[in-house]
This record gives structure tokens, sequence and C-alpha cells, in this order.
């Protein structure tokens, strides 16, 4: 294996993915974020002061935007390659080859990370424009521009993109678990660095070790240089979305790198190469053994072997297959109510949904529902009930993605009815394990005549499978759900935030009429979404 | 019963014409359609399963046009696609249940017709095998099983014998002849022995556009005395394939026996009996010559 193989291996992988729609949508968002960056809505506020918008302004601002955006959602955007390879057999000819397992991870990582650098790289051309449409300092300096995105960006997302390999290797991993853990350690890889920020400490030389995305290191470099120049600076340091303009602006020359901002982000490198390499450990080489979960083990009968006989005997030869006549049932036109038809579509998805999952999963959402039942209401709605809404999200996330998941979309589409029928039963079904899931909440509400609370829970129960069914129907995959639930779920009801909170995990976070009319945007989207993929309706 | 397909062309984004106008009328019975790989035979199939839209033409079931009552032919048709999927955690019975609500179908008659649908493609000892584990040839089988759910009066099956062993295929064949008596059925592939067992009509379709529609004994017709058999050795054998339409070699002992299709005898070659390969590569050559001439 040689520099040429390992070029042609990376290429390859990333032409199939840069030339994806989805690749254009998401780097048009990242694009969007710079752009919210620099016109404020996105901010770097430091107390009351922002930097002037200067080429190490804006590329530090931009640098924080790309590492916090492409270090989430980059894992989610890049995850997926080695799942290709092998849905596309691409992968078993791959593995006939003399190429070794760390090899295949080592390419997979640098081309995850250059998918995900082309994004940085973009960004880093969006910052060189936005800084002159901004123009409060028309004077493009391109090292303190760039810099920060090479030393940040790049180093992080090359990490993420080798987690994103380590998880695909990893059997419980690689599917919808994964993506809702990542979330979590992506949030603990966050605040790893430690409130140093908070105190004005400044950066320590641990810290910039701590910090994989950078952010903790970029902006006490900034705090360190604002308290120098002005007294009344307290420590605040915030990166906040929303139009919140700083009242006072100071000129910030850029950072000041050190050896050991240097020697972190290059550890940050070779942790990745070093992920990738782990990740070579559990990577199963596309053996078909590996492929579908063991749960299909089936007691194989012995294999029947017929001797042939060689002294001239005859053979008797049995009737050539199917030689009688065929008698099949009847099967009258459909003829059932329309309430009818889709009580059995319903039941038909619903049955779907649900099978297929470890005993323990159907534990777990029993617990939570006895919990529910059992804890003080207060508990329940700000404790249990946010976790039974969780618990779920792989089975909302396969909502509108199955049928291209598992390639089951011509013979579902050409059904009569299917828009009518095949897609409310998906949606109700969801709603029914959203209602089930979480029916302890609404026993307890019911009880307690708390109607308000009552309604916010139907809002939620209504609000999560048109959520997952829009967003798999326009995606195509379960991931986007999974991300953008897993996240809003986090800030949303778990942190009781106002206009966030779909749960009404507290009654001053509760926003029903709000989720319900969101509910119904979702529905006509995903309505949409399916009617544009039909070539008749 | 009748299929009217009328002047149907279909463009791919990037100016592919997959389609040209293409016409053809059926009635019950088997179409076999032919031809070779990227001919347009899965898009007409597409068209007519209501998977994709036609960009020109009309397909009529039964007068009704699909474009604008796409239910009338939805509610008869059974589909097998050359390349769908399963869903793994179901049984097969599981499956077709599933398949069953999704179109419509009434309970009890479905869960009966499922068993006899199991036993009839060889799959009632693993009814209860969730699918994941299935090989390929048994998901084709559950594919073929699916398509005969809701007893169609259109069935279009696209390459059903792929992947299939030599006693599945037979039994395939004997199955779609049982069944094409009032019916509607078009068997789509390039496997010119499916098509030579069961079909009452063949169309040959090549570039997009329908070639020759006519019955087997018809196109056999027109290689009547233009197919032989000769014997020429080894290192001849690569001039010979310069002058003829070569269908079938066989190394042996005494050289190379090649069958060639010509309008006049080679040389030292004797008449063969033609066959239904015979007729499809020489409609396809003398379409080839012609579109290049």
């Amino acid at each position: 294996m040689n520099a040429r193989v390992l070029y042609h291996l990376v290429r390859a992988d990333f032409l199939e993915r840069v030339r994806r729609y989805s690749f254009l949508v998401t780097l048009a968002f990242a694009v969007y974020l710079g752009y919210c960056a620099v016109t404020g809505k996105v901010v770097v506020k430091l107390d009351d002061y922002r930097g002037v918008y200067n080429s190490a302004w804006v590329g530090a601002l931009m640098t924080l935007v790309a590492t916090l955006f492409l270090t989430l959602f980059g894992f989610y955007i890049v995850k997926g390659s080695i799942q290709r390879d092998q849905e596309t057999r691409v992968g078993r000819i791959l593995a006939t080859t003399p190429m070794s397992k760390s090899f295949y991870t080592v390419a997979k990582m640098i081309s995850n990370f250059a998918v995900l650098g082309s994004m940085v790289g973009v960004m880093a051309l969006a910052a060189i424009a936005m800084q002159w449409l901004k123009a409060e300092d028309p004077h493009v300096h391109l090292w303190p521009l760039l810099s920060p995105l090479v030393i940040f960006a790049l180093p992080a997302v090359s990490f993420t993109g080798a987690l994103a390999i380590l998880f695909e290797t990893i059997p419980g991993l690689r599917g919808g678990v994964g993506n809702v853990i990542y979330f979590f350690i992506w949030t603990a890889l966050l605040v790893a660095p430690g409130s140093s920020i908070d105190k004005g400490q400044g950066v320590s030389t641990s810290v910039y070790f701590r910090d994989f995305t950078g952010i903790v290191s970029i902006m006490g470099q900034m705090q360190q240089d604002l308290k120098a120049i002005a007294p009344d600076y307290k420590n605040g340091a915030e990166l906040t979305i929303g139009n919140q303009a700083a009242g006072k602006r100071f000129l910030w020359n850029g950072l000041r790198p050190t050896p050991a901002l240097y020697l972190s982000r290059l550890a940050s490198l070779a942790a990745a190469i070093a992920i990738a390499l782990i990740a070579a450990l559990f990577f199963h080489r596309f053996d078909p053994a590996h492929e579908w979960s063991l749960k299909t083990k089936t007691k194989k009968a012995p294999p029947q072997v017929r001797s042939i006989p060689t002294n001239g005997e005859a053979i008797s030869l049995s009737p050539p297959p199917s030689s009688a006549p065929i008698h099949l049932t009847p099967m009258p036109h459909p003829s059932n109510s329309g309430a009818a038809v889709l009580a059995r579509t319903v039941l038909a998805e619903l049955k779907l949904m649900l099978k297929g999952h470890p005993w323990w999963w159907y534990a777990v959402a029993a617990g939570l529902f006895i919990a529910s039942l059992a804890s003080p209401l207060n508990n329940v709605r700000g404790g249990v009930a946010i976790a039974a809404i969780l618990w779920p999200i792989l089975v909302w996330s396969q909502m509108g993605t199955r049928e291209s998941r598992f390639n089951t979309a011509s013979l579902i589409f050409s059904s009569e009815r299917s828009l009518v029928r095949q897609l409310p039963a998906v949606w109700i079904a969801g709603v029914i394990v959203a209602a089930l899931t979480n029916g302890g909440l609404a026993i307890r509400l019911l009880i307690a005549r708390d109607h308000p609370a009552l309604l916010a829970w139907l809002a939620c129960t209504l609000f999560i499978p048109s959520l997952a069914l829009a967003l798999g129907i326009w995606s195509g995959t379960s991931k986007v759900f999974e991300a953008v639930y897993t996240v809003w779920w986090y800030v949303g009801p778990a942190h009781f935030t106002p206009g966030l909170d779909f749960l009404g995990a507290s009654p001053v976070s509760a926003r029903s009429g709000l989720y319900l009319f969101i509910t119904a945007g979702l529905v006509v989207a995903g309505y949409v979404g399916r009617r544009a993929k039909l070539a008749y309706v | 019963m009748k299929l009217s397909i009328e002047g149907v062309s279909k463009q791919y984004r990037g100016g592919v014409w997959a389609l040209r106008d293409f016409s053809l009328e059926l009635q019950p019975g088997v179409l076999g359609l032919l031809g070779p790989n990227g001919a347009g035979k899965t898009t007409l199939m597409s068209i007519l399963a209501t998977i994709t839209r036609a960009t020109d033409g009309h397909v009529l079931w039964n007068d009704k046009d699909l474009a604008r009552n796409p239910d009338a032919i939805r509610g008869v048709l059974g589909y097998l696609p050359q390349d769908f999927g399963v869903y793994p955690n179901l049984n097969a019975v599981e499956f077709l249940e599933y398949l069953a609500a999704v179109k419509g179908l009434d309970a009890a008659t479905s869960r009966r017709r499922i068993d006899e649908l199991l036993s009839l493609v060889n799959l009632g000892d693993v009814r209860k095998r969730p699918l994941g584990g299935f090989s390929g040839g048994m998901k084709q089988r559950i594919g073929i099983a699916q398509a005969l759910l809701n007893d169609p009066q259109l069935l279009i099956v696209d390459e059903p014998t792929a992947g299939l062993d030599p006693e599945e295929r037979v039994r395939f064949r004997n199955l779609l002849s049982e069944l094409s008596g009032e019916r509607v059925i078009i068997l789509s592939t390039h496997i010119v022995s499916d098509v030579e067992a069961t079909a009452t009509d063949i169309a040959l379709i090549s570039s997009g556009t329908l070639i020759a529609h006519a019955a087997p004994e018809v196109l056999l017709q027109q290689v009547e005395g233009k197919v032989w058999e000769g014997i020429v050795p080894s290192n001849e054998f690569q001039a010979l394939k310069q002058q003829y339409l070569i269908s079938g070699t066989a190394r042996r002992a005494d050289g190379v026996h090649v069958r060639m299709l010509a309008s006049r005898a080679p040389t030292g070659a004797q008449p063969q009996a033609p066959t239904l390969e015979d007729a499809y590569l020489y409609c396809l050559n003398s379409h080839r010559v012609g579109a290049a001439a």
C-alpha cells in the first residue's frame, strides 16, 4: 500500500460525498452561519465589548462558528462512509485487495477530514468576503484571518472525522445509539477545558490540551488582551446567537501562538490518527457474517447428502417443481372501508416500528412508564418524562426514511393510495409510540386535572413524530432527526428553556400553542415532501 | 383487460433518453420484454408501475389514463422490481402481512393467500425466519410472493429470475405459465431462455425504442434458413468473428463449433434450426446496422 492508493481511496470517497445534494445544503448552511457571525447574529461578547471586525476578529469568530458547527453536525455529516461501502458492496471488493484494516480506517479518516476540511475552506473564503462586506476594517490580512481556522478548526474536524470512523466500526455505536451518544460526548468535550473563561484566568498549557474545539483557547486570549486595555472589563465571555449588540469595541490583534498551543493542536491531529488506528481493531473488513446482527441466528437443518449411484442403477427423479396446478385463494379487490384499511396499516406500521429491538429496550420503556406512574408528579414532569421522550428516538428516526434505507420504496409507492394511507399510518404509529412511552405522565396529569400541562403533553406527543417524519422525508436519512432532536431535547426540555421546551417540562417553559402550530407545519411539510417523491398521487 | 402504451418517452436529467416514442398494446398473456443492458426495460417497467412519470405519451389500463387515475392500475398491479429490499427484522409472513395492509387487502383472505404463496415459492419452511438472514435468491422469492399478493390482473416482473438457482428458475417459469391465463404479464429480462419458456408475445427493445413486437414463432421465422454451424480451427476463429454474427461457440477436440447467422451458408457450415436467441441477436444486429446506416 502506498501514497497513490491512499490518494485514490480518499479521492473517490471524497468525490462521492461532495457530489451529493446534502453536502451542498450543509455547505450553504455553514456559509450562512459564517454570514450570521459577521453580520452580528452570532456574536462573541466580552461583557459589553466586542472586537472591531478586522481580519483577526473575523477569523477568530469564523473559527468559533466553524468548530462548534462542524464538530457537532460534521460528525453526522461524515458518519456513514463505511456503511456506504457496505451497502454499495464496494467494501467487499476492497476487502479482497491487499489493503490492511488500519490503512482503510486511516484513509476513511482522511476522507472525512477532507470533506469537513473543504467546508472549513469555504468558510475561510466566506470570511474574506464577509470582512470586505462588513467594511469595519477593509484591510484583509490573510494570516490573522486564516490562521485560527488552520490552527483550530482543521485539527478539530480531523478529530471529529476520526471519531465518526471509530463509531462506525463499533457495533453498538454504528447506528442511532451512536448518534445520540456522540452528542453527549461532544458536550463533555466542550466543557472539558473547565471554567477558566468564567474566571478570566487566561489559558494554561493544560487547557490548550483539553480544549478540542479551541473555543476556550481563543476566547481566553481575547479576554487577556481586553483585560490589558480595559480596566472595567469583568471577565465575561459568551458566544451567543441573536441580535445582542455590544456597546463597546476594542481592537484585537489576533492570536499569540505559543509552543504549547501548537503542540496541543498537533496532539489533536495525532489523536485523530490514533483513533483511526484503534477503529481498525474493531473493523470487520466487510465480513458478511457481521453485516446483519446476530439476531438472525437460527438452527440450520443438517444438509441432506444424496449419493449419486455409480453402478448403472437408475436415478429416480422427482417431478419438476410446481408441476401441479396452482391453487391460490382469490383475492377480492380491496373493499374494506377507508377507516378499517387505515387501522390495519397503522397496526402494520406499529409492528414494524416496534419489532427488532433488544429486550432491554422494552424493559427500559416499561420502567419509565411505571416510574411515571409511581413518582411525584413534579419529578415525572421535570425528570422521568424528559427521559421517556428521548428513549424512543431510534424508533421515530426511522419514520419517513425506512423506505429508502431498506429499498422498499418501489414496493410501497406502487401500492394504491400510499400517500393517503401509508403516510398517515406511519405518522399515527409514531404518535402512538410517543403516547405509549410517555403515557404515564398523561395519566398523572389527567388525575391531577392539570389541563394546561395535558395540552402541553398532547402538543409534545404530536410534535415529535411530526418532526421525525418531516425531517426523515426531506433528508432521506435518520441521522438528521437523531442529531436535531437530541440537541433540541437537551437545550429545550432538559434545560426547561422557554420556547424550546416542546414537552412543557415546567409550567414556565411550556409553549403548547406554539408546538401545535409547528406540528401542523411539519405535517404539511412531510406530506408535501412525500408527494414530491411520488410520480403520481 | 388491456394495457396500452402510447408514444411513451422518458428523458432523464442530463438529457439522456431512456425511452423514445414507445408504443405497445397488450392483451392477457405473457409479454417477454427483451433487450440488452441499458435498453430502457427497467424505465418502462417503472413507468407502468407508477414509480416514475413518462416525459411524454400515455399509458392506459382498460382505456383509463394512468396519469389521471394511477390507482386504477395500482389496485390491480403486482410488481417485482429489479432491485428491492426487505425489512430485516420481519419474518416472511410479517413482511407479506405488512405489504398486504399497505395494499389495503382483506386481512383474513390475505393471511390464507400468504401461506399459499410462501408454499408456492418454496419458503414455507422458513416462513418464521427473519428476512435479514435470507439469501439473495430467497429474497427474490419473497419479492415474487409479494407481487402476487393481490391476485394482480397486471403483473410486472423485472429480471425476476436474477439470483435464482436453476430449480427455482424452472419453478418460476412454470408459475408464470400457470398464471398467464387471465392477466397481463410483462416479463422483462435479458435471459432469452426465460422468455422462450413462458412468453406468448415478445417485444424487443434497444436504445429506448421498440424494434420488434411479435409472437415467438414470427421472430423465429425471420431467421429461418439463416442459422449455421461449422467447425473451425482455433486460430481461424477470430477471423470468422469478423465475418459473421456469432450466436454460440463450443470448444471441442476437433476445433471450435461455431453457431452463426448469415444469409448464405458459410463454407462448410451446416444449416441449423433457429432458436429464440438467434432471432434476438439477429433483430438486435439488424437494428444496429440500420441505425448506423
